[in-house]
């Protein structure tokens, strides 16, 4: 029996039911990456070390929750002796010497982790296109991009090699491409999922989620994802709820807000007919719907590309040729080593940000800029917490439309930045955001995104489990039939 | 945003600009710094900055060992080192 586009509660049961051996599992697993090298989803596999980690599931009985469930790992965590690249000529031969706290976290719990997957470099990027280890392809169709910058998360989970993957998300990295991959990928709120052991991108933004085919294993996986860590400062320590618990409950009566400030009419037709079909459904769910206002929204775009680069231009200084990763060939002198190290290791949109920030930082500049972005910041997230003591959760798409092709956005970084004008909102607030696909474009898939409150990742995954449990788009795969 | 100022960030983030792509870079720092401008448009006045959604003051823990020390492991993905310490170019002449 294939193993292709099971879920992790499909596989769970095939394990406990030995319809299939752990190692029987993985082996298949590799047979289906090595089967599918052209999506070069993949930057590092794992193969010998999880074909031991699944022989001893085999031989020992293990009540871990998820004991033998194959998980590709975003190229951003570190993997304790397993190369970390983050997409960059940087670190490509770094081999980290400890674990990233949610890799431990889901390895302890009996996941296995079969590879690193591919992502825009230092997770800067919506397309995967700026990764020094070439593109991604999207399993939806040749030269269609899968998104980023955890574009090769999404392309291993929608072409069905893995049942889950990780991915990391500072303004809308884990649902744009989940959007664009026809699968289901979920935020925390900022603080849910310890950051420590993630190579940081920006700091007050960046939050690791989980991307499955379902809104219930994204359930599953956050349950072993979260944790109060004490090595990351901003780590939160509150209750973790079971986050299975209430996905089962109907949604009848609950409020969802849409936002008026969104302007849809600037959409592709076809993209605003599948969004308003899902409004449609949720209405027959029995949810009601009001037009929220958030006078601040439009200035997201702008308020993140002052506060990204800056965080990113402090965060990537730490990488200078001394202590770890790249070195460039017979410095001259310190600082000729700090700058050719610099040059060489990073590629073009790295090196954009880093002097964005650097400008946005600097002396004269940090008043008009930076301290203003985050002033407006507050006010966007002043809008949000308003919001929510009217509705239980915010809808709209999660992209501006499908996937589109390697290439197509030109040369102006504009015009990619603004692939997530509908995702980063809820990383300025911190709050938890998903996306599941809610129907299809030119035959390509398309998500819908749900923001919530802060702490209610329950009730996102609630109202995402209702609709997947009354329609089938999350069900459709890439070769064309149904699971 | 001209091709001075552009020089001069760049030198104070450590980065060399590719020779003949100055112009591009240029351009798209411009149009990036052009497309923040908007934030111009926000009533800011008496408003708190807001550094991390959390507003949390970071937490603290007692200042003791908690790591074995493991000297050599770092050291040894260093790209140059020797037993003691990290190697860079002579400082100093």
């Amino acid at each position: 029996m294939s193993i292709q586009y099971k879920s992790i509660k499909n596989l769970t049961s095939m394990l406990q039911n030995k319809e299939i051996s752990h190692k029987e599992l993985i082996n298949e697993t590799f047979t289906l990456i090595e089967s599918k090298m052209d999506l070069n989803a993949f930057i590092t596999l794992n193969k010998d070390a999880a074909i031991e980690k699944a022989t001893l599931l085999d031989s020992k009985k293990n009540g871990s929750s998820l004991a033998g469930i194959p998980i590709a790992q975003k190229d951003l965590f570190c993997t304790k002796d397993l190369r970390t690249t983050c997409g960059s000529n940087m670190l490509s031969s770094f081999i980290p010497p400890y674990s990233a706290t949610v890799i431990s976290n889901l390895e302890n719990a009996g996941c296995i982790s079969v590879g690193k997957t591919n992502m825009d470099e230092f997770a800067m990027g919506s397309s995967n296109e700026t990764s020094f280890y070439g593109n991604v392809e999207n399993p939806w169709g040749k030269n269609l991009v899968p998104g980023g910058s955890s574009g090769g998360s999404a392309s291993a989970v929608s072409s069905g090699i893995v049942p889950a993957a990780t991915g990391t998300d500072t303004g809308g990295s884990i649902r744009q491409p989940a959007s664009l991959c026809g699968i289901t990928g979920l935020k925390p709120t900022y603080g849910r999922i310890s950051r420590w052991g993630m190579i940081a991108f920006a700091s007050s933004l960046d939050q690791a989620g989980p991307m499955a085919r379902t809104a219930e294993d994204c359930a599953i996986l956050l349950n072993e994802m979260c944790s109060h860590d004490n090595k990351d400062t901003t780590s939160l320590n509150e209750h973790i709820p079971d986050f299975t618990k209430d996905i089962d409950q109907p949604i009848k009566g609950m409020k969802i807000g849409i936002v008026k400030e969104f302007d849809l009419s600037k959409l592709d037709s076809e993209v605003v007919k599948v969004f308003e079909e899902s409004k449609k459904h949720y209405e027959s769910l029995g949810a009601e719907f009001i037009e929220i206002s958030l006078p601040n929204i439009s200035l997201s775009v702008p308020t993140y590309y002052v506060v990204a680069p800056a965080e990113c231009s402090s965060n990537l200084s730490r990488f200078d040729g001394v202590k770890f990763g790249k070195r460039c060939d017979d410095p001259k002198n310190l600082e000729d080593l700090y700058i050719r190290t610099r040059s060489e290791g990073f590629g073009d949109e790295v090196k954009r940000r880093i002097l964005i920030g650097s400008y946005v930082l600097s002396a004269g500049f940090y008043d008009a800029y930076y301290k203003k972005a985050q002033q407006v910041r507050r006010l966007i997230k002043n809008d949000f917490d308003e919001a929510f003591l009217k509705v239980d959760v915010l809808m709209s798409p999660t992209t501006r439309g499908p996937a589109f092709e390697a290439g197509s956005k030109g040369s102006d970084p504009i015009q990619m930045y603004l692939e997530d004008l509908f995702t980063i909102p809820a990383n300025l607030a911190g709050l938890p955001a998903l996306s599941i696909p809610n129907g299809f474009v030119d035959n390509k898939p398309i998500g819908l995104q749900l923001i919530g409150n802060f702490l209610e990742e329950s009730k996102l995954l609630q109202f995402a489990h209702n609709f997947q449990k009354t329609t089938d788009f999350h069900l459709k795969t890439p070769s064309g039939e149904n699971i | 945003m001209d091709k001075k100022t552009v020089t001069t960030i760049a030198y104070l983030s450590r980065i060399a600009l590719d020779e003949g792509n100055e112009d591009k870079i240029t351009t798209d720092l411009e149009n990036i710094i052009k497309f923040v401008d908007q934030l111009d448009n926000a009533n800011v006045d008496g408003i708190e900055p807001l550094t991390n959604p959390l507003e949390k003051k970071a937490q603290t823990r007692e200042d003791k060992v908690t790591a074995k020390n493991r000297k050599d492991t770092f050291l040894d993905r260093a790209p140059k080192s020797n037993e003691d310490y990290f190697l860079v170019p002579r400082v100093v002449e």
